[in-house]
């Protein structure tokens, strides 16, 4: 049987890198076929190729057997290739069908007008093959992101694809909506639509998909049959080497470093009292929107308190702005870090040092060589790589990104370190990396507290773990007690809430988070 | 990480102390290719004495550009640099006029310059009201000032001592050219070697991080516009010095040239981007272009399309060449 799609040796190569290095694998007709890999490993590259937005360096795509050489989006999608991007390309205000034929509407009277009414019947006949219950006339803003999934999809099956590419389809997506994803999927599949499924869920690419193809480096590791294989073969080879299971290591100490009486604020936090000692990992977990990051933003000075008081060494303080907290040995590890962290257009050591270019300058000039020897000290104790301290930090990789944030407080001599969601975006094997170095912090005498929605991360990491629910404290559980379904049991408000729809990391081998 | 932490040590970069970036060549690239079309085309337009009548022909717009560079770069805009420049030079008119030393009118003279500025970036930093806004209502209140200070007439008769230092020779070369250059310096130096110059550009990057990070941001918004407004009275002084007379009316468009000055020199108006050297080449290149059509004898009209149609060319070659991002 011929193929559906087929690649045949493709290369790509940009000025200095080459992102894809012979990469051949074929997808049957009706085939669900994975795509694995870490992020720049070159699964991007690939399926912009494959949309028609890059030109492969040499090789060739077959579409059915035929060699297609796509100049432009248009071209592919008129060759019956749909992309499904994982930030969905839609006009809010604009109705299901309007975005459904985007583009190339529907007319009449010779183009002036739009046949609205014939545009909708149609785009409910696309839908009704996958969701009976989203109306075509509604504003595509009314509708959930899972059923604005299912309308792209819509949108992919008025165009006929033969192929749909989904990149990261279920990032925003609760487990239940997931289900869903994946009947529409699968009835797709029989069909004959072949889908190729990008994906950094382990667990999602083994549900879904029969075989995969698994990137590494700009270059196909291996074409694995899913029912044969185990995730951690796959993350293997996707990784390159075996990811150890570590075990926690504890340095608190009985000195209290910092101590929180009773904070509130506008920003939702009600009463919150706890203590951080010296060495210590306190790990915070709570659902998104329990207030977890305005707990650490009020910590950072970032936003202000309405009640209660911090104290640091048994000091009382006041933060008016992050420049006193940051004073005061504080330093806040961001969330997002591309709107919180990083000037994109700075050096990486520049960067670095902003926290603390006063201590760099003397005379109101910048000392050059001080500012480099710290920055060659500091950032190689945090591996970044490429090690080159003039690059721009928008050139390097979410976890070199972070790496660099975390070398800004080291240079700042931050004593206390406020890590939100210190992995975000950010690959396996940097993953590992933070996590490490979040230890080595602690060893030497830093306190930290680390936000995160994934609990194997809170689980690994903490000394203690404080549960925020509705920005309050539910719970504190000590390392000894220290369980997923204790964690979960408290964040949850009411006794038996919908599980289902908490947006908390289940316990499943989250490959990367969404960025 | 056991090689790769190894191998930073054995290959430490060496720090660039100047460096010529890419985007500035290639505004000299521009310069060079209008001058020898120039050449071509207006006889003399290469001699020694043009090219140094050119220099001082941009030395005002170069200086406004300056400050506008570092407003920009800080992520803001100034649209008042005109009336900012009308009203120092009114005053400090009036004060030669009166008799006061020229030292101290100069100091008044860049002191209403400064205070201009301050009000700017008060109601920028504090009050969060947006730059162009801001400098859109002082525009027209600094405007307004200096026409009601004059009652719309000029002050005239500033003393030839005043006249002499803003507008002599200093080794062969014209004491504007020599200011602006010193402040080009100076400029430089700030952007490039201090704190404040790194502030600059991370508050105009991305002033969310910068203030997680602990920039001090009301503070370095409030030192550019302060920076803009004192270089805009100094480019009052230089064009009184030259003309001999105030006018509550004069600096008129100036914010337009000085902005295209910044932005062809490869200032980004979203801010976090823009270079010193960059803006001295855009503002010669403006300079030059006004110069060759002057001496080819074009009019007016045609002088005003060349200068839209380059600052069009300028940032159509930089968008091409930047790549799509």
């Amino acid at each position: 049987m011929t193929p559906r799609l087929r690649f045949e040796s493709i290369s790509k190569s940009f000025p200095g890198v080459n992102a894809l290095t012979d990469v051949s694998f074929d997808v049957a007709p009706g085939e669900i076929h994975g795509l694995l890999g870490e992020n720049g490993a070159g699964k991007s590259t690939l399926l912009r190729i494959l949309s028609g937005v890059y030109r492969p360096t040499s090789g060739t795509v077959f579409v059915d057997g035929e060699a297609v050489a796509f100049r432009k989006p248009m071209d592919a999608r008129a060759a019956g290739i749909a992309m499904i991007h994982q930030e969905l390309q839609q006009v809010p205000h604009l109705s299901v069908a309007q975005n459904m034929f985007l583009g190339h509407s529907l007319t009449h009277m010779g183009g002036m007008f739009v046949s609205r009414r014939e545009q909708e019947a149609r785009a409910a006949e696309a839908l009704s093959m996958i969701d009976k219950t989203i109306d075509p006339s509604a504003p595509i803003s009314s509708l959930k992101v899972a059923q604005r999934q299912i309308v792209e999809i819509g949108r992919a099956l008025l165009d006929k694809a033969k192929v749909i590419a989904m990149d990261e389809p279920t990032s925003s997506l609760t487990p239940s909506e997931f289900d869903r994803l994946a009947e529409v999927i699968a009835s797709l599949s029989q069909s004959g639509v072949s889908i190729i499924y990008v994906s950094h869920k382990m667990d999602e690419v083994f549900r879904i998909c029969q075989r995969s193809s698994i990137m590494r480096d700009g270059k196909l590791v291996d074409i694995v049959d899913l029912a044969r294989v185990s995730e951690t073969d796959v993350i293997a080879k996707m990784v390159g080497r075996e990811l150890m299971q570590e075990e926690h290591n504890s340095f608190v100490t009985d000195t209290v470093k910092l101590e929180a009486k009773k904070l509130s604020s506008t920003t939702r936090i009600r009463d919150v009292s706890f203590t951080l000692h010296k060495g210590e990992v306190l790990g915070i977990a709570g659902l998104v929107g329990s207030g977890r990051t305005e707990l650490l933003r009020l910590l950072a000075g970032v936003d202000r308190l309405s009640a209660g008081s911090i104290s640091i060494d048994g000091k009382e303080q006041s933060f008016s702005n992050p420049r006193d907290a940051i004073a005061a040995g504080i330093g806040l590890v961001p969330e997002e870090r591309k709107r919180e962290g990083i000037i994109p257009l700075r050096p990486v050591a520049i960067n670095m040092a902003l926290a603390s270019l006063g201590s760099f300058s003397s005379g109101g000039m910048i000392n050059n060589f001080k500012l480099r020897a710290t920055a060659q000290d500091l950032l190689t104790r945090v591996n970044l790589r490429p090690f080159q301290l003039d690059r721009p930090i928008r050139l390097f990789s979410g976890g070199n990104q972070q790496k660099a944030i975390i070398a800004r407080w080291l240079a700042a001599k931050s004593q206390i370190l406020l890590f939100d969601e210190p992995t975000r975006g950010i690959d396996v094997g940097a993953k590992s990396e933070i996590y490490h170095l979040i230890e080595d912090l602690a060893r030497e005498g830093h306190s930290i507290i680390v936000v995160s929605s994934e609990l194997p991360e809170v689980i690994r990491l903490s000394d203690r773990v404080l549960v925020i629910r509705e920005g309050r404290i539910a719970a504190t559980i000590e390392r000894d007690q220290l369980s997923e379904s204790a964690i979960v049991a408290h964040a949850i408000p009411g006794a038996n809430a919908d599980a289902d729809d908490a947006r908390i990391a289940r316990p499943r081998v989250n490959l990367q988070d969404n960025p | 990480m056991t090689s790769t932490s190894n191998a930073p040590a054995t290959s430490a970069p060496t720090f660039r102390r100047f460096s010529f970036s890419l985007r500035d060549a290639g505004t000299l690239i521009g310069l060079i290719v209008i001058m020898a079309v120039f050449a071509a085309l207006v006889p003399g337009f290469i001699s020694e004495r043009n090219l140094v009548n050119i220099l001082q022909q941009s030395s005002i717009n170069a200086c406004l550009a300056l400050g506008m560079t570092l407003v920009i770069i800080s992520g803001g805009i100034d649209l008042s640099v005109g009336p900012t420049a009308a009203i120092s030079a009114v005053v400090t008119a009036s004060l030669l006029v009166a008799g006061t030393p020229i030292p101290l009118a100069i100091l008044a003279g860049l002191g209403v310059g400064v205070l201009c500025g301050l009000i700017n970036g008060g109601l920028v930093a504090y009050v969060g009201l947006q730059p162009f806004i801001v400098t859109l209502g002082t525009l027209s209140t600094y405007r307004a000032i200096a026409l009601i200070y004059t009652g719309g007439n000029p002050v005239l008769g500033i003393p030839p001592g005043f006249r002499s230092l803003f507008n002599g020779n200093l080794f062969g070369i014209p004491t504007p050219v020599l200011i602006v250059a010193v402040v080009a310096i100076a400029a430089w130096i700030l952007l490039k070697k201090t704190p404040i110059g790194e502030y600059l550009m991370a508050v105009g990057g991305n002033e969310e991080a910068a203030y997680v990070a602990g920039v001090p941001i009301a503070r370095t918004k409030i030192t550019a516009y302060v920076i803009s407004g004192g270089l805009a009275a100094l480019a009052s002084l230089i064009l009184i010095g030259r003309l001999g007379a105030a006018e509550p009316i004069l600096g008129n468009l100036w914010e337009l040239d000085a902005i295209a000055a910044a932005a062809i020199g490869g200032a980004s108006l979203m801010g976090g981007k823009g270079s010193i050297l960059g803006t001295i080449l855009g503002a010669i290149i403006l300079g030059a272009m006004r110069n060759g059509l002057t001496l080819m004898n074009v009019q007016a009209f045609y002088q005003l399309l060349a200068t839209g149609l380059i600052i069009l060319v300028a940032m159509m070659i930089d968008r091409a060449t930047r790549g799509r991002e």
